[in-house]
């Protein structure tokens, strides 16, 4: 097998980008906004993911949070965990860091056109699913109702607050929330795990998708909850995290059983993921 | 393409002129390591065994390295970077049929949409020169996969006929070059000696599937929930011997290091492989294969079925390192294949 | 301002040192980012600030731990460097005998007038943040921990047995040569150097994550060798350390 390849070609080199904007959404995490040096676009499908280079310290696999109707730059929304993270928040405005991709599948825009949608983001699971709820906010007339469920641990954890209150007031879509618990009494909103918010929203199963994106422990909550309200399996979607080194197939981290969560994923159906003994 | 007969004496001469010239690359060849074999520069032809078992480590080792740098980088406020990836022309003598199959499943892995430079300079311009396994290690199974003889994925084939050597030649490259030495056309007798070889071979092998290899996939669709795979994970010291000896792991890790300096440094990718603890676990704290039943299974299933349904290449040569890496004896695909229809 | 890097020594034997020595002349030479203020001193010690702490040896007396007390306080950083600091290391082995009977055998009849403590590793005593297995410890592995340190990087630690690297060096296995090695339940991180150096591997730098010691067990057995064989080899590094029998 011959194949003409340059080093130029490595799927290990990034494309360097700089730091234009960063700004705090909660005490772990912060949003930041790039630009490519060489001017491109990124690309990106809602829902497909970069690999950030910090150079000295690695690379991690980080969703892009913005949509691709928002040119010029891209939006990268990140929790301080380890190596690259850490390094990540503690950059100012003008850094350099090194950007592959954009990876993975992405959401499935073609099956979502025309159709009823459910959100539903537990927790940082609101970071890759924000470029999809952005996405449909800026084409509305390409899709029908649009309903959004985003719970996390303590208002304190709440995240993109002044989008929050956006998509509250919105009349294009009807946004839910709510709380684990409330450790002040200034929380006037709703208290409970996000299953809670499923008796107060109505839709019809039929024309719906349900995206689903959050920790491992609430996609079974919030699956069974979908399900008892009728949706088909191929009609609740999700997206999988996994470690990842490479995003293109070969390192072999990702895999969900025969599957690589960076190729056939982020995104699965719950139809794919059901008959995937490793998903969930 | 003719193949062709040469003798001892001139497949001496062949391989010396080849390391002399170096008209086909740096030369490697397998050689005796102790009481043990492996791949490595070859100074002279009276080093080659070609009559060896299995290499410690497979010839995968050319093509993708233990550690292999892949960027070089510097930091500061423009950070500079720089893919590294380079041609190296190698000829490798003495390599079994069934790693040969292993390098055709890296192929597949390594190109596809996003093909790996840093794989295909080195392949593109590697000679490979084949040698039929006579004697196979008492852990092989090769016979049992269809991978004791290949027919694509060499250059050329060298069999042992007792006295002389039969040259299978597979490609143009590997026509040109053993036009170089002094051989003879191969006759319908000595093709028919070739096969008789090759038959008598495959008797040899000690462990073998007792099922098809097709049905592999089918067998472990119904096994899942196995309790062989609890059981027989028990000794596993997680120490993943298994994977770093296997001519089909592809698996490999990322990690940065700063020069001394600390204003550059580089990037590099070292082999990594599923039975290791922290192969699958995620900055949050979640290990999606937690117990080393599931890193044994998993690997199970790799071999098995994942990496055939995915590439169309069998994810397990048979080769038989894993089970002779393997302190806890548990590593062989074929055994626990075997347990597992038995236990059905 | 540069960091402050410090070496503290405590009871340990002559390879750490040597190695130690050896490190800071690279460092100093290669890197020129740290300061590096060693003291020999106890009294020395809240003579100066430092940043990192280096507490090589293991402490064996109420001195030693309150001298290391003290370090912790001012350290930002401690580092437990070689086997005797991580895991006790062949001090341990005196934890084998009774107390007394150490005494009576380094101080003879005047045994009464000293007094010893079972030696424990340093975090038995005080927070260590990082630890530098290894008996010597591994050079590179304490250069990377510097530079991690300087560039805010996190620093990990190894978590593969070293039969990982053992096979990456495409050694022979002990164990086929007939000799029974460690190396199935040993943190990785040296390049199993003493494989490759034609000897096998004797657990010096202590347990990986999840070891498993029954197993070993059993393949000492079909090698002919029992537990005892065993432990006196892993004691001999990992004295201190429980191992579950
Ligand atoms: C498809 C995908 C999208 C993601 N999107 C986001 C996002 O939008 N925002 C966000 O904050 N986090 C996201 N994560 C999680 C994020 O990748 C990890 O938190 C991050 O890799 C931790 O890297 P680290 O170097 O800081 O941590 P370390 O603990 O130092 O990790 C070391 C290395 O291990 C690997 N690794 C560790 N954890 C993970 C993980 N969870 N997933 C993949 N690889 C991992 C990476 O290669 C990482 O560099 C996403 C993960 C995936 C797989
Ligand atoms: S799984 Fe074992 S027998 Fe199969 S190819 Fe790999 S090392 Fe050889
Ligand atoms: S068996 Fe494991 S290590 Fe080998 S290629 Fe498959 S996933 Fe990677
Ligand atoms: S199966 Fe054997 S070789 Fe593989 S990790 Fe377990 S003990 Fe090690
Ligand atoms: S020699 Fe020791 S460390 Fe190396 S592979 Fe064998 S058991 Fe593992
Ligand atoms: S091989 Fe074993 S004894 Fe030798 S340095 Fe490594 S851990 Fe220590
Ligand atoms: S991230 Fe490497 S294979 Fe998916």
């Amino acid at each position: 097998m011959v194949m003409q390849l340059t080093a130029k070609q490595s799927i290990h080199l990034p494309r360097t980008a700089e730091l234009i904007r960063v700004e705090k959404l909660s005490d772990r995490e912060k949003v930041f906004e790039f630009k490519f040096d060489d001017g491109k676009e990124l690309g990106q499908k809602p829902g497909q993911f970069v690999e950030v280079s910090i150079f000295g310290v690695g690379e991690a696999p980080i969703s892009v949070t913005s949509s691709p109707t928002h040119k010029g730059s891209f939006e990268l929304a990140v929790r301080a965990t380890g190596g690259v993270t850490n390094k990540l928040h503690t950059l100012d405005k003008g850094a350099k860091v090194g950007i592959r991709g954009p990876y993975g599948n992405g959401f499935p825009l073609d099956t979502l056109k025309g159709k009823d949608i459910l959100f539903v983001a537990g927790g940082i699971g609101l970071f890759p699913l924000r470029s999809l709820i952005n996405y449909v906010m800026d084409k509305r007339s390409d899709f029908g109702e649009v309903n959004t469920l985003f719970g996390c641990r303590s208002p304190q954890e709440r995240l993109f607050i002044g989008q929050l209150a956006e998509w509250d007031k919105s009349k294009d879509m009807c946004f839910l929330e709510t709380v684990d618990r409330v450790p002040d009494d200034e929380w006037k909103g709703n208290v409970g795990v996000i299953t809670t918010l499923f008796p107060k929203i109505s839709f019809d199963p039929k024309k719906t998708y349900a995206i689903v994106v959050g920790p491992p422990i609430m996609y079974r909550f919030v699956i069974a909850e979908c399900l008892k309200k009728g949706l088909a399996d191929d009609h609740i979607i999700m997206s999988l995290e996994r470690r990842m080194k490479c995003g293109v197939g070969k390192c072999g981290h990702c895999q969900i059983n025969g599957l690589y969560c960076c190729q056939e994923g982020p995104v699965f159906t719950y139809a794919q993921v059901k008959s995937l003994k490793e998903a969930v | 393409m003719q193949n062709r007969v040469i003798s001892r004496k001139d497949l001496a001469s062949f391989v010396d002129d080849l390391i002399k010239t170096k008209s086909a690359g740096e030369v490697i060849g397998i050689k005796a390591q102790g009481n043990k074999f492996n791949f490595g520069p070859l100074a002279s032809a009276a080093e080659l065994r070609l009559d060896y078992d299995i290499s410690l480590l497979p010839p995968k080792k050319y093509f993708f390295p233990q550690t292999e740098t892949v960027l070089k980088y510097e930091v500061g406020k423009t950070p500079k970077v720089e893919a590294v990836a380079a041609e190296k022309p190698l000829c490798i003598i003495g390599v079994h049929p069934f790693d040969i199959r292993g390098l055709l499943l890296f192929d597949a892995v390594y190109g596809g949409k996003e093909p790996d430079p840093n794989y295909f300079l080195k392949r593109n311009k590697a000679i490979i020169i084949g040698v039929d396994c006579l004697s196979p290690n008492p852990k092989s199974f090769a016979a049992s996969m269809g991978t004791n003889i290949t027919e694509e994925g060499f250059d050329l084939m060298l069999t042992d006929l007792g006295g002389d050597y039969f040259v299978t030649v597979g490609t143009n490259k590997g026509h040109n070059l053993i036009n170089k030495a002094k051989t003879r056309e191969a006759g319908a007798p000595d093709l028919e000696k070739r096969d008789k070889v090759r038959k008598e071979a495959e008797k040899k092998y000690q462990v073998s599937l007792k099922m098809k290899k097709e049905e592999i996939p089918a067998l472990l669709d119904a096994t899942w929930e196995s309790k062989l795979f609890k059981d027989r994970s028990e000794t596993c010291f997680s120490c993943g011997s298994c994977v770093m000896v296997c001519p089909t792991c592809v698996c490999f890790d990322v990690q940065d290091e700063m020069a001394l300096s600390l204003k550059g440094g580089e990037r590099y990718r070292r082999w990594d492989g599923c039975m290791l603890t922290e192969f699958a676990s995620v900055a949050s704290g979640e290990n999606f294969r937690e117990h080393k039943e599931q890193r044994f299974r998993h690997r199970m299933y790799r071999k098995g079925k994942y990496l055939v349904e995915r590439y169309k290449y069998l994810g397990c040569v048979g080769c038989g390192r894993c089970a002779s890496a393997c302190l806890a004896e548990i590593a062989s695909p074929a055994e626990t294949y075997n347990l597992l229809k038995e236990a059905k | 301002m540069k960091p402050r890097v410090a070496f503290f020594d405590f009871t340990g034997c002559e390879g750490c040192q040597l190695e130690v020595l050896n490190f800071n002349l690279e460092i100093v030479d290669l890197i020129g980012a740290v300061d590096i203020v060693e003291f020999r001193e106890a009294s020395s010690d809240h003579s100066d600030d430092y940043d990192i702490a280096f507490i090589e040896g293991s402490q064996t007396t109420d001195r030693d731990v309150e001298r290391v007390q003290k370090i912790r306080e001012k350290a930002k950083i401690l580092v437990a460097l070689g086997a005797c600091s991580c895991t006790g290391g062949v001090n341990a082995l005196k934890n084998r005998f009774s107390m007394e009977e150490n005494l009576k055998v380094v101080y003879g009849d005047s045994a009464k007038l000293y007094s010893t403590i079972p030696t424990r590793p340093t975090s038995a005593y005080v927070k260590v943040d990082v630890q530098i297995h290894g008996c010597p410890p591994n050079r590179n592995e304490v250069i990377s921990l510097v530079k991690c340190l300087l560039t805010g990087k996190k620093f990990e630690q190894c978590h593969n047995p070293v039969c990982v690297e053992c096979k990456l060096a495409e050694n022979i296995c002990a164990f086929e040569r007939g000799e029974f090695c460690l190396g199935p339940i040993t943190r990785g991180g040296c390049n199993a150097v003493c494989v490759t150096g034609g000897r096998k591997c004797w657990g010096c730098r202590a347990l990986v994550d999840e070891p498993n010691v029954n197993s070993e067990k059993e393949i000492l057995k079909k090698y002919g060798l029992t537990m005892d064989d065993m432990m006196l080899q892993f004691k001999l590094f990992n004295g201190a350390l429980e191992v579950s029998k």
